[in-house]
């Protein structure tokens, strides 16, 4: 069976390095890329089976990535597991905000995680996620 | 509690008797035959009520009420008047006298006149007492409002420490997941990148900790009057080798003749630092590149203005977003290595001194930082 491809997208080089070693090391196959426009080039090209997304980024941030992904019906059905230093809570009103704006709401993440990564966390995720 | 009265009249038959009367109503009662006794008497017993004549030999009882009310205003005083002493009586209702009774004085008349003035007394005290309980009130809430303003403000910056923090911590923990699985699997590639996170962390707390004991210094500003010059050399001696190190060309276009100033020496060091300092790092962002790398640091007197230092690199330079964020406290682009205060912090210093700082940025031209000073720093 092909390993799954899972796109990383964070600002911080360490992250992006700490996040591909630990999905490299359980077997997944891992791409990362610095902010929310590459990063959505790059799922558009690479269809990947998860994405990891951090929100705080210079240019466009991890929600306008988020919901851009989630309301294009070619990468709508991609999981993205949050993975931030925002606070789950500020990020859940945030969405609730910008769906009241929204002709066509976007749905809740698959996962939530906050920053300080958690590694064993964050694998569980994975697994609930994608298997 | 006994109050004292002051009875002031010509006539010994009236002093008598209202004397009687007085001190029947339960009063504590002195009296004087004239204006200037009564003056003495006043100063020796302090009267809360005066009762006056307003006919007397001598000082008068007009001249009396001018007197007690130019010492104490608080002092209640009745003026009694004959017939035909109207114009009189008027005049001390102006001097502010409390009341005025007509002789020959009937009791009930007087009685209601010392209510009055009892009333006004008690009046006074409450007022007086309120006010300096408002008073303090005031200064309780406005103390209560400042340290809590304070706290606010110190709220927000911890949370952004906080943040800080926390980034870098996370990093650490990344940098130590990564060197252990190159342990594990005798990776060289993950064993460097591990190493290469844990030291890019480690030195990123020691750079917060020195911005975080810089942080305080914009202050309080010890302004003195210096050849502006100076603090810019030795920025340019301390960075020089780390420029080379680079390999980027650190290089001074400086005005012949600039005029000594009023600043202070030590922040502007700090703020020079801190430009200079960004634009060596702006170059670490880059990967390969055709032109040679170029640091210029100009100090010149535009019009209006005591000096101005301009620092340019010919970088990466910055896209809108990042510029517009650039002064908005613990923003940083330089990834492990920056810790956002240094700018926050320049801005700050250069503003104190009523100064103004300026960013000039486009991707693939460079960045250029000028900071301008005032001849009369606020």
């Amino acid at each position: 069976m092909a390993k799954k491809k899972i796109l990383v997208v964070d600002d911080e080089m360490d992250m992006r390095f700490y996040v591909t070693a630990l999905l490299e090391s359980n077997g997944y196959q891992a791409l990362a890329m610095r902010d929310g426009k590459t990063g959505l080039q790059q799922a558009r090209e690479d269809r990947p089976d998860l994405i990891i997304l951090d929100i705080m980024m210079p240019g466009d941030g991890g929600v306008k990535m988020y919901s851009r992904l989630k309301t294009d019906p070619a990468l709508a059905d991609i999981p993205v597991i949050m993975l931030s230093a925002v606070a789950e809570p500020s990020f859940r009103h945030f969405l609730a905000m910008l769906n009241t704006q929204n002709a066509q709401p976007v749905p809740d993440p698959a996962a939530y995680l906050e920053k300080p990564l958690d590694h064993a966390r964050l694998l569980d995720s994975i697994r609930q996620t994608i298997g | 509690m006994e109050r004292t009265i002051l009875l002031v009249d010509d006539e010994p038959d009236i002093r008598e008797v209202l004397d009687i009367y007085l001190t029947e109503l339960g009063y504590a009662v002195h009296t004087a035959e004239n204006g200037e006794k009564a003056l003495a008497a006043f100063h020796r017993t302090v009267p809360s009520i005066v009762l006056s004549d307003i006919k007397m030999p001598g000082m008068d009882g007009i001249e009396l009420l001018r007197r007690i009310k130019s010492e104490n205003p608080e002092t209640e005083v009745i003026m009694i008047t004959g017939h035909g002493d109207m114009d009189l009586a008027i005049d001390s209702l102006k001097l502010e006298a409390t009341d005025f009774i007509t002789k020959p004085v009937n009791d009930e008349i007087l009685e209601f006149a010392l209510q009055r003035a009892e009333e006004r007394i008690e009046m006074r005290h409450r007022l007086r007492a309120y006010t300096e309980n408002l008073e303090q009130m005031v200064e309780e809430k406005t103390s209560q409002l400042l340290e809590s303003e304070k706290m606010a403000a110190v709220g927000r910056v911890a949370a952004e420490l906080s943040h800080t923090i926390k980034n870098i911590a996370g990093a650490l923990k990344g940098g130590i997941y990564v060197l252990g699985r190159g342990i594990e699997d005798d990776n060289r590639e993950y064993l460097q990148r591990g190493w290469d996170m844990v030291r890019g962390n480690v030195d990123k707390i020691k750079n917060l900790s020195l911005d975080l004991l810089n942080f305080g210094k914009g202050e309080d500003l010890q302004l003195t009057v210096a050849d502006p010059l100076v603090p810019l050399a030795e920025v340019l001696t301390l960075l020089q080798p780390k420029a080379a190190e680079r390999d980027i060309a650190l290089r001074t276009e400086l005005a012949e003749g600039l005029p000594s100033c009023c600043f202070d020496p030590e922040s502007i060091y700090l703020c020079l630092l801190n430009l200079v300092q960004n634009a060596l790092e702006a170059f670490d962002e880059e990967a390969a590149r055709s032109v040679d790398r170029e640091v210029v640091v100009r100090a010149f007197k535009p019009p209006g203005w005591a000096v101005a230092f301009a620092v340019s690199d010919n970088g990466p330079g910055m896209d809108n977003d990042t510029r517009d964020r650039l002064f908005k406290g613990f923003f940083s682009t330089k990834g492990t290595r920056g810790t956002g205060i240094g700018l926050t912090m320049t801005k700050r210093i250069v503003e104190r001194h009523g100064g103004t700082i300026e960013v000039l940025s486009s991707r693939g031209t460079g960045t250029r930082f000028t900071i301008c000073l005032p001849d009369n720093p606020q």
